[in-house]
């Protein structure tokens, strides 16, 4: 175990007096409008919509027709009804910053936002169902496409439930190397997450140098499982390979190259009053909302809220590294973009000791019964063989049971419930998306705030349609 | 009439100059943020994609114009014309270079040296407003209309902030004629500093920053803010008409940069020597130099800064703009008057 | 002096773009340069050949088994006593990859245990034609001489020779998790890339105790 390196420094405000900083004198400046200054409605007021658009509003049915909450092809709109007022705008699902195809049905009353009702499903590819006809050997195919930015997450999750069904010890090897794998996928995470939250501000350059250090990271996925994304790597019993020739140095290099860029986002950004005024103040989410809401993952902790799996409850022995979950105070957009620098570093803090203790040793479960033989032994044994086409074939089979497992993933917890009946093949798979959660808390948090806010908001809160639809 | 043929080669001339310099200017543009977002910009129509510019506007000549179903047709028409025609128009009054002699007779290189330039140049800028405004109205569609909405109020605050920001530039050259203000911005004070209205400087931040908003450009770019209104008022407009709004956007930041130049950076103001024709031609080199110079700036702001929100914009002009203004103006007059005066206790 | 920097707090986003100035550009101009690829990419399948020009295919339908996209379809026949297509007593007869279906999972490669289908470093096969994306055994199978096939000429985005490279992930999968393989040589050589090195893995520290031959 390394000691910290003195650089980290942590939002963790639990402990500390809160001081009074450069942002705070900031958030307490807006003369002219801030979002949230009104009276809060109740979480469930600005929820209760309908279920694919706002609800009608008001009594008059030419109303509704003419703002376009409700639609009647043949009716005219009659001359005396003229609502100067307010008017419906579909954000989305064709939208430059709606992160894929989210659809925000908005009322709006010039430029302020009065109701919004996200609208989800234009993504749905009935991923759930599909897992029910793919093998355990085959699903981490199909699980990993679900949130495709944190796919070594999806994997994981997978494969630890299923472990658990098959009351099943991986080697040490495979879960540092798993742990290696999924903190770097946070970091990539978080790095688009960030980049793209630059560009939704306008902050163009941010957009580009977010993704010029994620390459790094996809440049080293891809060298060790051959895909930049939806790698099918982490597999039941272990991790499909061992990593690369010469893998501590491509992550010592990943690890300086990241942390530089990631200084040089601070730099960019942190100061800028620009930045501050569309960022501070401007989304926020009660610690008591973000409970009700059931959002984890960094837009909890942006809120106050200490929760991460990592610490809860750990899994592939990651409570044996050292590292800091950082904390915000306000749980407005801010905290939440410094929240995520602050992880990448935690997460690259991970990486460097997974490096310097990597242990030695098997990366897969030696259990014939889950892992295929080595490609020698097929032609030496007849058992390997026969085990060799069973496992390719009809894949693993695992004992009838439920299990539920969740990681600590770049979002908040992923999850996976498998039902199985036995066989080789899930009777039933349901995911835990973290996005969904944060994306039905988009009217709490949206409500009488601007246009501009309501993407700075959304950015921030770094939705995956992928992941909410599946 | 001979008259009349001179003015015509003189409009000529200032377009066809400022149509070039506009094609290189989106290059240049392009070249230079990508550069400094570590990416290499266009390469492949031309030489270093030098022509990638005009390979764009053959495009959008080549493509369908789509009128929406609820357009005000003609509105909807006309707007992209008068943003190009109020873009250009701005452009006739900046002279380029020192006057020329040629047979006793001395030519301006403005294309139209009048009087009032300063006031042509407000009020032509004033309508390039409408341009916009009716885009989005006459679009007849809503994410057109918020941006038509904010470019109004943003351009109008913004206007008064320029238009107050180049009073002490006339208390100072004691001339609306933009010629008379480069030519007052000649000679040094104490010989060595360039006697260059720059000394002006908090006209010229609020004008530069007054440009900005003016010519709709990051991080006043919420006009068009294409993250939040998807295309601004420019939404529904495809082909041409929309080549034609990009133009006049590029033209304008051209003229921003010309007129920061000769009110503010002393124009073709810079050592000259050698032969007549370098006589005429350094003026203008030093013109284009300073000119380029904001542009790269103009550039360098968009790369560095996130964009505004609209209140904030709002409350950043009226709030901060306008008052620094007035208060410098009258800061100003205090001190010429002291200068012209003498100071009441002398 | 720190009120200094306080002031100058807005504008130290300027250097950082400014800097950027002085750093090469990242980007790869695709496709005057291509990036290089790792070993373990997974690109488009060839189906290998062994030295002697047999093919490798025993017609198994293992590959077909286990794609989780169902996109190969394989059907295997005898083979002529008098002359041997393949090693073994079948051989892949037909053998067909939807390459609209594929997603590059490398399943197949896992499973094939003659290292008949393996994947190399070349991916555009884009096409305008859908049913030109089912690759025949035709455009998979290499030449006897291991030449690789491609239903596409050559051309300034197609570089034939990345047909060559590759079979890194049937290498890196090959040990299936065990420490004692790692390092080891358990494919036979192909026609087309010739004996393939192990990767090193974690060989310096663990022994071998049956290494069985290539
Ligand atoms: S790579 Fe995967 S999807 Fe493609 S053919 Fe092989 S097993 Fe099927
Ligand atoms: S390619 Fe391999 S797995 Fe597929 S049929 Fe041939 S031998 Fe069997």
């Amino acid at each position: 175990m390394t000691n910290p390196p003195d650089d980290v420094d942590t939002l963790d405000a639990q402990d500390s007096e809160p001081t009074e900083s450069v942002e705070d004198a900031r958030r307490t400046q807006h003369d002219m409008w801030v979002s949230g200054t009104e009276e809060r409605l109740p979480y469930s007021d600005a929820t209760n919509e309908g279920a694919q658009e706002l609800l009608p509003s008001s009594e008059d049915p030419a109303l509704d027709i003419q703002r376009g909450i409700s639609v009647d092809d043949d009716f005219v709109v009659p001359e005396r009804v003229v609502d100067k007022e307010r008017q419906i705008i579909n954000m989305g699902p064709q939208h430059p910053s709606t992160h894929g195809v989210l659809r925000l049905h908005m009322e709006l009353e010039g430029e302020t936002v009065r109701r919004v009702k996200p609208i989800i499903g234009y993504l749905h590819t009935g991923m759930e169902k599909t897992a029910e006809t793919l093998s355990y050997s085959q699903g981490s195919t199909n699980v990993t496409r679900m949130d495709y930015l944190a796919p070594f997450h999806n994997e994981l999750v997978f494969s630890l439930a299923a472990e658990q069904l098959l009351t099943l010890e991986v080697p040490e090897r495979a879960s540092a190397i798993r742990i290696l794998m999924t903190e770097l996928n946070r970091v990539a995470s978080h790095l688009l997450a960030s980049a793209t939250m630059g560009m939704d501000v306008g902050a163009i350059s941010m957009m580009i140098y977010g993704w010029r250090e994620r390459e790094v990271c996809l440049d080293f996925f891809e060298k060790v499982t051959g895909l930049r994304m939806n790698h099918n790597y982490i597999r039941v019993g272990g991790v499909a390979a061992d990593l690369p020739d010469g893998w501590e140095d491509d992550v010592m290099f990943l690890i300086d190259k990241v942390s530089a860029g990631v200084d040089e986002y601070e730099e960019l950004l942190n100061e800028n009053p620009i930045f501050l005024d569309r960022m501070l103040g401007v989304g926020v989410l009660t610690p008591a909302e973000v409970k009700q809401f059931g959002i984890t993952g960094p837009v909890a902790r942006a809120s106050g809220v200490d929760w991460d799996l990592r610490k809860v409850a750990p899994y592939c022995g990651i409570e044996q590294y050292e590292f800091d979950v950082p904390l915000g105070r306000h749980g407005d957009s801010f905290d939440r973009y410094k929240i995520r620098i602050d992880e990448i570093r935690q997460s690259l803090r991970i990486a460097k000791q997974v490096v310097e203790s990597m242990p030695l040793g098997d990366y897969r479960s030696l259990d014939a019964k889950v892992t295929p033989p080595p490609r020698a032994r097929i032609d030496e044994s007849m058992e390997a063989l026969i085990h060799h086409f069973k496992l390719f074939t009809e894949g693993v089979n695992i004992p009838p049971g439920t299990a539920y497992q969740a990681v600590e993933g770049p979002r908040g917890e992923v999850g996976a419930y498998i039902v199985s009946k036995g066989g080789p093949k899930p009777w039933r798979l349901r995911w835990r998306a973290p996005s969904f959660a944060v994306i039905q808390a988009l009217p709490a948090m949206m409500t009488d705030s601007l246009i501009a806010d309501v993407i700075a908001a959304l950015a921030s809160t770094d939705p995956v349609l992928g992941d909410v639809d599946r | 009439m001979s008259v009349f043929i001179e003015a015509v080669i003189r409009v000529v001339i200032a377009f066809g100059f400022l149509l070039t310099t506009v094609l290189l200017l989106v290059w240049v543009e392009r070249k230079f943020v990508s550069r400094l977002q570590n990416r290499i910009g266009p390469t492949r129509a031309g030489p270093f994609g030098i022509l990638q510019t005009l390979a764009d506007g053959l495009k959008s000549f080549f493509k369908e114009g789509i009128t929406p179903d609820r357009a005000d047709v003609w509105l909807y028409l006309a707007a992209p014309v008068i943003a190009v025609v109020t873009a250009l128009l701005m452009f006739l009054v900046i002279p380029i270079g020192a006057p020329i002699e040629i047979n006793g007779t001395t030519y301006s290189l403005a294309a139209m040296d009048i009087d009032v330039g300063l006031l042509y140049i407000l009020a032509v800028s004033s309508i390039g407003v409408y341009a916009i405004t009716l885009a989005g109205w006459a679009s007849g569609s809503k994410y057109p209309l918020l941006g038509s909405v904010r470019a109004s109020a943003q351009m109008i605050s913004y206007e008064a902030a320029m238009g107050l920001a180049l009073v002490p530039v006339v208390m100072f050259s004691g001339s609306l004629s933009i010629s008379a203000i480069v030519e007052s911005q000649q000679g040094t004070f104490f010989g060595v500093v360039p006697a260059w209205n720059v000394v002006l400087f908090p006209s010229f931040v609020v004008f530069l920053i007054a440009g900005f908003a003016e010519t709709n450009r990051a991080p006043f770019d919420l006009v068009e803010a294409e993250q939040e209104i998807v295309g601004g008022y420019h939404t529904e407009y495809s082909g041409m008409r929309f080549a034609l709004f990009f133009l006049a956007e590029y033209i304008s930041v051209f003229n921003i940069s010309a007129l920061t130049t000769v009110l503010f950076l002393g124009g073709w103001s810079g050592p000259v020597f050698g032969p007549t024709v370098l006589q005429w031609v350094l003026p203008i080199f030093w013109f284009l130099l300073k000119t380029w110079l904001i542009i790269l700036f103009f550039v360098w702001v968009r790369a560095s800064l996130p964009r505004m929100r609209y209140d904030q914009l709002m409350a950043f002009g009226w709030k901060k703009l306008i008052p620094l203004t007035l208060g410098w103006i009258i800061l100003l007059s205090i001190a010429l008057g002291f200068r012209n005066f003498g100071a009441p206790w002398a | 002096m720190s009120w200094f920097a306080d002031m100058l707090g807005p504008f130290r986003g300027f250097a950082v773009t400014l800097r950027q100035l002085s750093r090469p550009a990242v980007t790869t101009q695709y496709p005057d340069e291509k990036r290089v690829k790792p070993e373990r990419f997974h690109g488009r399948h060839v189906l290998n050949r062994n030295l002697d020009g047999t093919e490798k295919c025993i017609g198994c339908e293992l590959c077909a088994a286990v794609c989780p996209a169902k996109c190969i379809y394989v059907r295997g026949a005898d083979n002529p006593p008098d002359n041997p297509v393949s090693e073994g007593e079948r051989f892949g007869f037909v053998y067909e990859i939807n390459m609209l279906r594929c997603i590059f999972c490398a399943l197949c490669v896992e499973a094939c245990p003659t290292e008949a289908i393996t994947m190399t470093h070349l991916f555009e096969m884009s096409t305008t034609d859908r049913t030109e994306a089912i690759y025949t055994k035709d455009d998979l199978l290499v030449e006897r001489d291991g030449t690789p096939n491609h239903p596409y000429p050559e051309s300034p985005l197609i570089n034939i020779n990345e047909l060559r490279l590759g079979d890194g992930w049937m290498r890196a999968t090959s040990p299936s998790g065990r420490a004692d393989y790692e390092g080891v040589v358990q494919w036979s050589p192909s026609a087309r890339t010739g004996s393939m090195p192990a990767e090193v893995g974690q060989s310096g520290d663990i022994s071998h105790e049956e290494t069985p031959d290539g």
